[in-house]
């Protein structure tokens, strides 16, 4: 098999996508000008940057991000305090027409957010009416102010039934519920759109959070002229928590909706793992952000190799793969156990590992300080595995089943002496 | 040598990278490798995408990694010197290569074979990366190759603990992986050999055989003098144990202030030598080395006696040299822009107790090196006269590149010269044709 038998299309609610990847709507895709170039870069749809209907003057704070970074490491998440487009509709819908005609077999979703039931079916019937191959319903931006809209809305399950009725009603593309995670479990509204009669879900929107602050202004950054707000986080460190939420969204039978992840989304790797956890179109915003729209030529080359090398032609066959095997602790299999296996060759000696153990781990390791290496206990090992996700070189530190015979040690009881002493009566349940 | 990246190294340099747009590294390399693409692959764990950018362009990837000189090519322009030093992307390469090796991808589906016979004469880096070239355009290849096993200077020349021969063999199998066919100790030796593979069913020949002619230093060669080509190739050939018996414990010499001198130096190093001095009539800043090899070769413990012009050999009543007379230089005015050339101290001789002497002052080409290629314009030091746009010679169907057109080189020019004449071999014959 090689690189020619591989088919990254995808059909999506009958639209069909050349490859998964699109941009998501912000600031990556505010104008036709961007996106067109986004086009020629190798993305193969768009969520055009959400609508208003110029009822509402849309202005943005300035300054309105602020980069989150770990030690030297750059933008490991991004905040924002971003409306939704500042651009009038008409030179929106005008950029619609432009993309169509120039890239007709791209696929252009119109994000939008009204204020009001009319004003949801008035943005839908223009987005549709000017070249919108399907909508993307913005329940989640974090940061619109006004009661009724974003994120409010999505908090508000039954406004997110009517307010996706009145738009299928409205239309007849196909219509996608974007998601705002900001709530502690998302099949629920997703299940709303659905009875609203959503064709998909989009997850997930920012996560709200303060990523700094300003240590001499005393005030959260993105810092607005000495004010703060709890904003929009994204990027990298929040993945994790997109994850979650689709692949919760993934396993609710009843929801069986198509899915359209985000959240974090860089590489190959991170794409391939929102797809095994059920996605089938992957957006992206801050990968964008720090990198540029070349990043599609990586998602794309490195997708396609991984297919190659597991002999898996198509998408579909990836979608929702790793479901299987998600699933609660209560069915994990607790009688098998493990340790640490270390393989000193390539250790230099820095004795992190040392350290770790020692404070949050099973104290399982001891110091040759002559050799400047670590001695594991074996019997000692918790295999919490915080040494291997301390220690800079590869292979030195890996798990290691072990047989059903080995016996953990515990951990040592510093009040032996004192347990005479002791003021305690072992519970038991009331009955 | 400094230590080969693994994987959690060579993903903290690649880090390091500022991911430049329009990026100047990708404009050092004389072969157009674009670092910036195959390092932003990396960091975005598109690892056999950067695998693939590198080797597509150059199937030396792996070798280039090690040999360039990058501190004068794609490092020299690194936007990170700015910030303290340039990002170290030879050996992310080298590590890149290497690392699809330990994974198992093959960055080349075998070419089907469609097209004609081309011969190409040298196994040098030349050879082979028009070989690679034109296999994958689909052309039916044989390198003809007067050594035993193929490689030219990356195997008879440039020492082992500089570059592995098992790298070489690995990277070299990418090459008959790709359908070229190797004929190893098949000299092209006959006059207007050359010429007579064009109507033997060659479409077109490359001549890449390099220089492996040395400069003699004095007309004398007593017992105990060699010169750098068959002292460097000696691991390879029936010398091999004579030189290092003869080496080993002994004081050698290295005359001359090149890389060549410098490898020289180093194996003999190798080779157990109890001292290696280092003759050259120059300044140090004046040795065409490049400026790391120096630094290590003196790091190394090879003694530097610069400023110092040989003047005649001292042999024993066998004939076997035993010293190096020499005399102290200075260096003269400078001559408008020319480098200043050393003058000898009056009275200043003197001379060093030796063993055994390397002469490393220059590879040439043989002087009946046009037999084979009457008819091909020479120049007045027998190089091939051929433009290195298009690697053409003055005779049709005859294409040349490396150092046999250039002079003394790099690897990587040899590779470029090898991509150019595959591209303008194709284009040849496929005009030909039509
Ligand atoms: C000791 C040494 C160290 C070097 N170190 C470096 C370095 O670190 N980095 C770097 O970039 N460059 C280095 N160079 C330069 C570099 O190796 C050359 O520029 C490069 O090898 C030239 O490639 P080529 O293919 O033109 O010739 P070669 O590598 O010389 O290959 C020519 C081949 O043709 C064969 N041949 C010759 N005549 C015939 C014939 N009549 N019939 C059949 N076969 C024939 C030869 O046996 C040889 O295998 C070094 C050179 C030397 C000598
Ligand atoms: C600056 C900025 C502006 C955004 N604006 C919008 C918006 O107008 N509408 C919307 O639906 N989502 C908006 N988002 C959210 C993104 O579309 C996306 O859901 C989120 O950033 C998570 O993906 P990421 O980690 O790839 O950035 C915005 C995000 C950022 C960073
Ligand atoms: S990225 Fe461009 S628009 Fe934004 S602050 Fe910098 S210069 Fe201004």
């Amino acid at each position: 098999m090689n690189k020619k038998d591989i088919d990254l299309s995808i059909d999506f609610c009958g639209v069909k996508f050349k490859n998964p990847f699109l941009l998501s709507s912000s600031p990556v895709s505010n104008s036709a000008e961007m996106v067109a170039r986004s086009f020629e870069a190798g993305w193969a749809g768009v969520a055009f940057k959400t609508l208003n209907s110029d009822t509402t003057p849309i202005i943005h704070p300035s300054p309105r991000m602020n980069g989150i970074q770990y030690g030297n490491k750059k933008l490991v998440g991004l905040q924002n305090a971003e409306m939704i487009s500042d651009r009038p509709l008409k030179e929106n819908l005008a950029d619609f027409l432009y993309l169509k005609k120039k890239y007709p077999d791209h696929v252009l979703i119109s994000s939008i957010m009204g204020f009001s039931n009319d004003e949801w079916a008035y943005l839908a019937k223009v987005s549709e009416d000017n070249g919108a191959d399907m909508l993307e319903l913005n329940f989640s931006c974090p940061h619109m102010s006004v009661e009724g809209a974003g994120h409010h809305v999505g908090k508000a399950f039954d406004l997110i039934e009517k307010f996706t009725a009145t738009v299928k009603r409205a239309v007849s593309i196909p219509v996608m519920a974007k998601m705002t995670p900001n709530i502690t479990d998302m099949t629920e509204p997703a299940l709303y759109a659905k009875r609203g009669g959503a064709d998909a879900i989009a997850a997930i929107n920012t996560v709200l959070g303060i990523s700094q602050i300003d240590l001499n202004q005393f005030t959260p950054k993105p810092n607005v002229f000495g004010l703060g707000t709890i904003s929009g986080t994204s990027g990298p460190a929040i993945k994790p928590i997109g994850l979650r939420f689709i692949s919760e969204m993934a396993k609710c039978k009843e929801l069986a909706l198509p899915l359209s992840g985000m959240g974090g989304i860089e590489t190959w790797v991170d794409a391939l793992e929102y797809i095994l956890l059920g996605a089938s179109t992957l957006q992206v915003t801050t990968g964008i952000i720090h990198y540029g729209y070349d990043i599609v030529e990586d998602l794309i080359e490195g997708l396609t190799d991984f297919m190659v090398e597991k002999k898996i032609t198509k998408i579909e066959d990836l979608v929702g793969r790793a479901l299987t095997n998600l699933t609660t602790t209560d069915k994990f299999d607790l009688k098998r156990q493990g340790r640490a296996e270390y393989n000193l060759d390539k250790c230099v000696g820095c004795g992190q590992c040392y350290t770790v153990c020692k404070d949050a781990g099973g104290f399982a390791l001891d110091w040759d300080g002559d050799k400047r290496q670590p001695v594991l206990d074996k019997d000692k090992c918790l295999s919490c595995m915080i040494c291997s996700f301390v220690c800079p070189i590869c292979d030195i530190i890996s798990y290691k089943e072990m047989p059903d015979t080995w016996k953990r040690q515990d951990a040592v009881v510093m009040g032996k002496d004192l347990e005479d002493q002791l003021n305690f009566q072992p519970f038991k349940q009331p009955i | 040598m400094s230590k080969q990246y693994d994987f959690s190294r060579a993903l903290a340099e690649a880090d390091r990278c500022l991911l430049c747009h329009d990026a100047p590294c990708s404009k050092g390399c004389p072969a157009n490798t674009d670092p910036g693409k195959f390092i932003k692959k990396f960091k975005m764990q598109n690892i056999k995408g950067a695998i693939r950018t590198i080797k597509e362009n150059n199937i030396l990837g792996g070798a280039c990694g090690v040999l360039c000189p990058t501190a004068r090519l794609c490092e020299k322009e690194c936007s990170a010197s700015h910030l303290d030093r340039p990002i170290k992307i030879g050996k992310i390469q080298e590590f890149l290569v290497r690392h699809g090796r330990e994974i198992n991808f093959k960055v080349f589906e075998k070419p089907e074979v469609t097209g004609k016979k081309v011969a190409i004469i040298g196994s040098g880096p030349a050879g082979i990366s028009c070989g690679a070239a034109l296999a994958r355009k689909g052309y039916q290849v044989t390198i003809f190759e007067k050594m035993e096993e193929p490689g030219g200077v990356l195997r008879y020349g440039v020492p082992s603990y500089r570059f592995g021969k098992d790298s070489l063999k690995k990277e070299l199998k990418d090459v008959t992986d790709l359908g070229v066919e190797f004929k190893c100790s098949h000299p092209i030796q006959e006059k207007g050999e050359v010429q007579d593979l064009l109507s033997k069913g060659f479409q077109a020949v490359f001549i890449a055989t390099g220089l492996w002619d040395a400069a003699d230093l004095f007309d004398k060669k007593p017992a105990g003098v060699y010169n750098s080509v068959d002292f460097l190739s000696s691991p390879h050939t029936i010398q091999s144990d004579l030189i290092k018996d003869q080496v080993a414990g002994k004081k050698v010499a290295v005359i001359g202030g090149g890389s060549v001198a410098m490898d020289c130096a180093g194996f003999a190093q190798t080779l157990g030598a109890q001292d290696v001095y280092l003759i050259y009539r120059r300044s140090f800043n004046q040795m065409p080395a490049e400026p790391d090899e120096k630094i290590e070769s003196l790091e190394n413990n090879i003694h530097f006696l610069i400023l110092n012009q040989p003047k005649d050999y001292i042999t024993d009543d066998t004939g076997k040299i035993t010293g190096i007379k020499l005399a102290r230089t200075q260096l003269a005015k400078a001559k408008k822009d020319q480098r200043r050339v050393p003058v000898e101290v009056k009275d200043s001789q003197w001379s060093l107790d030796i063993d055994i002497v390397v002469e490393a002052i220059g590879n040439k080409a043989f002087e009946d090196s046009g037999k084979i290629y009457p008819g091909v314009d020479l120049d007045a030091k027998k190089l091939i006269k051929a433009s290195l746009e298009d690697c053409r010679t003055s005779q049709e169907g005859i294409f040349a590149g490396g150092d046999i057109v250039r002079g003394p080189s790099l690897v990587v020019n040899a590779v470029q010269d090898g991509k150019t004449a595959a591209n303008t071999i194709d284009s040849y014959l496929k005009q030909r044709k039509a």
